[in-house]
């Protein structure tokens, strides 16, 4: 089914040396519209070069990024995200001294339609944004005085502020409890609703199981496998090289 | 809000007033001190809100002063658009030398910048058209001795009035937002979509025009400059000092920095002639340690004063 949707990301053969290091080699994927994407794999698998190669951080040494079917290889960081592929930071980059308003304001300025919103508009997108993601109590205070969840929170919001079509979540999960992973999943389903098609890194299990269409594995910096959730997460492969032999052993 | 404009409005006006009040002697000190408040005031777009501590920001204020003496003498032109277009030399120099140093950050851009104006020092001193180290002359103000203290005087107090306006207009524009957000956090301001490269230089820019302004007011008044004074690194640190001392990212803050420090150093300086310095040494440290977000926190009330927060402080930068 899937396969007859439209293409919106796509990576051809992505290549990342630092040095002597190969983080990434020959990596392909296929994000679609309207998707959520899994990426999963061990640490140091090369899922945050990935992003960042996407992103425009990191430069990409071979290979190609194409976005709605143009090659966004070289481009700035911010250039990419005016086009319209935001992403958050596994360690989380709010503003610390601005208000959550303002942090959140500053993506819709100079997001995706920035330049058709002056400062003052986009104040006052911002705030149907910090209610979207659940932080309008603390939306006056300043962002370093928020607790870890509600960072991770405006980190997507400020991701989402942008209006992009992708957005890129590494690790939005990690170091959230229980209760505020099932709601960071309700959330993601939600932006999903929006229309915005989504690749999400995680490392919780279970989230990225209820959360993705399709998953794809990364080790040692190589694609090993994608597919459905369910298939991927069964593959004697990605059990060996992800969860391990024990998880292995546990689940027999 | 309504308030804070009432109480700018206010100050406005007793500076405006103030020449009615003071000798002639006085109204000079006023001057200079207003000439620094517009330094410091610059420094802070650039090293307050944009978080790039420049340590060679005197080169615009260099700059301004030449540029100045070169379009009265060799143009011919009149004062006004003589300031008007040493500020733009200091614009222009601020925008195209930003755009390769403004890549370093923290301490390898503070070193770039003072670098940049030891460099410019050195070539003023060798040309030609600035006529080396034997200075250069200008016009001599065609107004009466009171008239012309007068004159230097309000031309300062309106460059700062309008420094200090577009600084507030800035913070509520997208300009200073990207401003901001770039010295919180550069990567994720660059990730969510702007042109760092462009609004540093922009930011270095505006801190060369009214750099550039306050250097052309300042040869003008002098009516004598030279390579050494117009570009000593001493005034950067003044200007530093200022901007720290009053409060680094705040509207105010350089302003009250320049007024508290100048009105200060000239007192202590009158009644302690040789050891005056290490008083006023003392009270800086003091102010940087106890109100390390300067003093104009205390003037807005701010509970950030006081021992409990001067621990907190030692504890977070690890003094």
């Amino acid at each position: 089914m899937a396969e007859q949707r439209k293409v919106i990301l796509e990576g051809k053969g992505l290549t990342k040396d630092f040095k002597g290091l190969r983080a990434n080699n020959e990596v392909d994927f296929t994000l679609y519209e309207g998707e959520i994407l899994g990426l999963i794999g061990p640490n140091g698998a090369g899922k945050t070069t990935l992003v960042s190669m996407i992103s425009g951080s990191t430069s990409i040494t071979r290979g190609d990024v194409l976005f709605k079917g143009r090659s966004i290889k070289g481009l700035k960081p911010f250039r990419i995200g005016r086009l319209g592929i935001a992403r958050t930071f596994q360690i989380v980059k709010p503003f610390p001294h601005m208000t959550v308003l303002e942090n959140i304001a500053v993506g819709a300025m100079f997001g995706r339609r920035g330049t058709r919103h002056s400062a003052r508009q986009s104040l006052e997108a911002a705030r149907e944004i910090t209610a979207f993601v659940g932080l309008e109590k603390v939306r006056d205070d300043p962002a370093d005085q928020l607790n870890v969840a509600s960072r991770k929170r405006l980190e997507i919001a400020k991701a989402l502020a942008m209006e992009p079509e992708v957005i890129l979540f590494d690790e939005v999960m990690a170091g959230l409890n229980p209760k505020e992973i099932d709601k960071a999943v309700d959330l993601i389903r939600q932006i999903r609703e929006r229309g915005i098609s989504i690749i999400v890194i995680e490392h919780v299990m279970k989230a990225i199981k209820a959360i993705s269409d399709r998953l794809f594995v990364l080790q040692h910096g190589e694609k090993i496998t994608e597919g459905p959730p369910e298939e991927v997460l069964s593959d004697p492969a990605v059990i060996q090289a992800y969860l391990g032999k024990r998880y292995q052993q546990l689940t027999k | 809000m309504k308030k804070s404009f009432i109480v700018s409005g206010v100050v406005v006006a007793v500076a405006a007033a103030l020449p009615f009040f003071l000798g002639n002697f006085t109204l000079r000190s006023a001057t200079d001190i207003l000439i620094f408040a517009i330094l410091a005031s610059s420094w802070n777009i650039i090293g307050g809100y944009t978080g790039y501590a420049s340590f060679g920001n005197i080169v615009f204020f260099g700059l301004g002063a030449y540029a100045a003496a070169i379009c009265m003498n060799n143009l011919g032109l009149g004062f006004f658009p003589a300031l008007l277009l040493s500020g733009l030399v200091g614009a222009a120099f601020g925008y195209l030398t930003g755009l390769p140093i403004l890549r370093l950050r923290g301490h390898y851009f503070a070193i770039a910048t003072l670098g940049l104006a030891e460099a410019t020092k050195a070539l003023v001193q060798n040309l030609g058209i600035t006529e080396g180290n034997s200075g250069m002359y200008l016009p001599i103000p065609s107004l009466g001795i009171d008239a012309s203290y007068r004159f230097f005087y309000y031309t300062s107090l309106g460059v700062l009035v309008i420094l200090l306006l577009a600084t507030w207009l800035l913070l509520r524009s997208k300009l200073g937002y990207g401003l901001i957000a770039i010295r919180e956090d550069e990567d994720a301001a660059n990730s969510v979509g702007i042109n760092t490269t462009l609004f540093k230089s922009t930011a270095f820019s505006l801190s060369g025009l009214f750099s550039g302004f306050a250097g052309a007011i300042y040869a003008y008044q002098q009516g004598f400059i030279k390579p050494e004074p117009v570009f000593t690194v001493a005034s950067t640190v003044k200007m530093i000092v200022m901007a720290v001392f009053g409060g680094i990212g705040s509207l105010w803050g350089p302003t009250i920095g320049a007024v508290i420090i100048e009105v200060l150093s000239n007192v202590l300086s009158a009644h302690f002639l040789v050891i005056h310095t290490i008083f006023f040494g003392t009270i800086v440290i003091l102010v940087i340690l106890f109100a390390p977000k300067g003093v104009s926190d205390i003037f807005r009330g701010r509970r950030k004063v006081g021992v409990a927060y001067f621990l907190e402080n030692i504890r977070k930068n690890k003094v």
